[in-house]
């Protein structure tokens, strides 16, 4: 048990004040983020990564850490009152929630969604723990091949298996490739796409391609429509106790357990985050309901269907932690923006981060324990506070995101050109957004396309040319396959939906 | 929510309207015309690239030549999935990267028993789809507007300094984006900016132009 000795030496370093002001720090963030509907916790590290330049490293992980957890705290709770939810993370929480919160109990479900993230994200962190060093010893059986072959599981898993239409992700994939590789190329010295200009010598910096996209991108798209909307409904008032009775209890914790099994798988592989499992969990929940003849579920609300997702989305966020510091893939869009973090501080997430910056990962992991604690006092009894926010004219927010953004942008490198870049790429965010192309994927292959491209010309030049060698060992057999088994699937699911659709038009043709 | 029962049930991540126009439902042409281009610019680029003598095999070009044939496969398949689909412009507020077919066949949703989940684009499409398709569109005025507003700061930044232009960025979103306090705006505006310089420039030490205001304080 090497790693319980590392991670108290971790909570020694955690519980300095200044590393727990910066987790309490992100903790708030993330939880007013997850709350506003509209704000992401990737939109918040992105914007928040160039202003962290001058920090301690491990300060500034902690931090971001805490901004992904909360995200996923505060994402029900304007799902629950407002029908509205925070992130595509919540929407399954707010199917139930928003029930409960119309039957008058709003309080037990914001309470109920707050232990469940609490367990969800404890049960994934102590197996992350666990597992940490079986996958540190990954390490010594992984070559470039193996490397290129579990990129290009993330980017194709990413791209073509969870976006609406396979084409669609394929295209934003292509995109992120085509932006990351501006600049001279690592290897050889080679200007590539920089049309002679000095400016693109060192590439498009990441934070441009991110700030860019998720929020330059999304104020002028919210633009596009902010006018013409009707503004917020109406905020159902928590009242009451959030906390649990014995009888509440029963029917939740095997709701919570169930839920963190689905998370914790999914948190591990490249799906997109936390919508597939909490979906999972809410299906789950119904069946269940279903068959014990629940009245509740679908009606007044059931504890279950709030409980069992909100689990499943925390669960995801350890695991996907653990795949991040172990594997170095981001499975979803705010661990994509975490391993732009690492790159930024010349750090490279994988399995020999734990062995040459072991002084960084062990207190970000028991930094993780301290954030869900902090996030549960925070997020258990002050929901109604938290609530508040949503009061904030949504002019104002968008107004401020702006700001923000264009100062992460300029301290860059305290010049205009990346501004205006920035722009540039805000506008193709917003014609993004606009024709439903996925932004996950372009954040994966703008980060992950130089390290697949450098894996792939090592492994070749290994082979002096022979492509065999990309399937050469069992691993990397086994992740192909299994990507081929997993496209197969949704390649059936499409056509299947599409079958229907046309089946459906035609009916609707007939009729009329 | 009685005026959104006619709807069918969306889980938020995904707006499909159906455009009666042949030309709306195919505007996404334009994405594959940019997506060509960017392939072809790609090919130039590669093709011209100066690689410095002795590079082995697995070279500069290696990759990108791997990219362009990859833009220019999806281009085209995208353009063959807007003629046969047209119908799926996309007009929701989320960014989409789920598929909601999956997240429903995941969640056993049908579209009796779950309540609608409602986005802010919702409040926007309900009341123009009984004035028609033609005002769900985008808003471009104000998306101009607002492009117009981060342009300008860009110029103006490194001449008048960070505290006149930020404040200056945060009162044209905010009027553009439907600030009906315009006075107000202006004190919140400063506020704001002069905030981001404490916190930012005096307390994290990033550079910010000071502009002509730092010859003067």
């Amino acid at each position: 048990m090497d790693q319980l000795g590392h991670l108290m030496e971790g909570f020694a370093v955690a519980f300095t004040p200044q590393n727990l002001l910066f987790l309490v720090i992100g903790a708030v963030l993330g939880t007013a983020v997850g709350v506003l509907p509209g704000l992401g916790s990737a939109m918040a590290v992105a914007l928040l990564l160039p202003v962290t330049f001058s920090l301690d490293p491990t300060g500034a992980f902690i931090m971001f850490a805490s901004i992904y957890f909360g995200g996923l705290f505060g994402d029900s709770t304007s799902g629950i009152l407002l029908n509205t939810p925070g992130n595509s993370s919540a929407i399954a929480t707010t199917f139930e929630g928003h029930r409960m919160a119309k039957d008058g109990r709003a309080a037990k479900a914001l309470g109920t969604s707050a232990i469940g993230a609490f367990i969800g994200g404890t049960i994934a962190c102590i197996l992350v723990v666990f597992f940490a060093p079986a996958i540190v010893q990954l390490a010594t059986i992984f070559g470039p091949a193996e490397y290129f072959a579990l990129a290009v599981f993330a980017f194709v898993a990413i791209s073509a298996v969870v976006a609406d239409s396979i084409v669609r992700g394929l295209v934003s994939l292509g995109l992120g490739f085509a932006l990351a590789l501006v600049g001279i190329d690592g290897m050889t010295g080679t200007e590539r796409f920089t049309a002679g200009s000095p400016v693109l010598f060192d590439g498009i910096s990441i934070i441009v391609i991110t700030v860019g996209l998720l929020a330059l991108g999304e104020v002028l798209h919210v633009g596009s429509y902010i006018r013409r909307s009707g503004g917020p409904g109406a905020v159902v008032a928590p009242k009451g106790s959030p906390m649990l009775n014995a009888r509440e209890w029963r029917q939740a914790l095997p709701a919570f357990l169930r839920g963190t099994a689905f998370g914790v798988p999914f948190g591990a592989i490249p799906v997109g985050g936390s919508e597939v499992p909490t979906f999972l969990a809410y299906g789950t929940e119904k069946r269940l309901a279903k068959r014990r003849n629940d009245p509740d579920f679908g009606t007044r609300g059931a504890i279950q269907g709030v409980a069992g997702p909100e689990a499943a989305g925390n669960a995801t966020a350890g695991s996907a932690m653990g795949a991040l510091l172990g594997l170095g893939i981001p499975t979803s869009a705010t661990a994509a923006m975490m391993i732009a973090a690492f790159q930024q501080y010349g750090m490279q997430p994988g399995p020999l981060l734990f062995e040459r910056s072991g002084d960084l990962v062990w207190p970000l992991l028991a930094s993780l324990f301290l954030g869900l604690i902090i996030l549960l006092i925070i997020n258990l009894p002050f929901a109604a506070v938290w609530a508040k926010l949503l009061l904030i004219p949504r002019h104002y927010l968008y107004a401020g995101i702006s700001v923000v953004a264009m100062l992460g942008i300029y301290a860059i490198a305290s010049r205009t050109v990346d501004l205006w870049m920035a722009l540039g790429i805000g506008v193709v965010g917003l014609i993004m957004r606009r024709f439903a192309l996925p932004l996950a994927p372009v954040l994966i292959a703008a980060i992950l396309g130089p390290l697949a491209e450098t894996q792939l010309r090592r492994a070749l030049a290994v082979s002096e040319g022979d492509p065999t060698i990309l399937v050469s060992s069992p691993i990397t057999v086994v992740l192909y396959l299994l990507l081929a088994v997993v496209v197969g699937v949704s390649v059936l699911q499409h056509t299947r939906h599409t079958v229907k659709r046309r089946k459906t038009d035609k009916a609707d043709a007939l009729v009329r | 929510m009685t005026t959104n029962d006619s709807h069918p049930m969306t889980t938020g991540t995904i707006r499909v309207q159906r455009m009666p126009r042949w030309f709306t439902g195919r505007s996404e042409l334009f994405v594959v015309a940019g997506v060509l281009i960017l392939a072809t610019w790609m090919l130039i680029g590669t093709v011209t690239m100066e690689v410095p003598d002795g590079a082995a095999f697995p070279g500069p070009q290696f990759f990108p030549t791997l990219v362009c044939v990859f833009l220019y496969a999806v281009g085209i398949a995208l353009a063959i999935e807007v003629l046969r689909t047209p119908q799926r412009q996309h007009v929701g507020d989320d960014p989409v990267e789920i598929s909601d077919e999956m997240l429903r066949d995941l969640g056993s949703i049908d579209a009796t028993s779950e309540i609608r989940v409602v986005s802010p684009e919702d409040y926007a499409a309900t009341p123009t789809d009984a004035a028609g398709s033609a005002a769900s569109g985008s808003d471009h005025k104000t998306v101009l507007i607002t492009i117009a507003g981060f342009a300008g700061f860009i110029v103006v930044l490194p001449f008048v300094g960070w505290l006149i232009s930020a404040a200056a960025l945060f009162w044209v979103i905010a009027w553009a984006f439907g600030s009906k306090r315009p006075l107000m705006d202006i004190a919140i505006a400063v506020i704001i900016s002069s905030v981001v310089q404490l916190a930012f420039g005096a307390g994290l030490g990033l550079s910010l132009p000071a502009g002509f205001l730092g010859g003067i304080l």
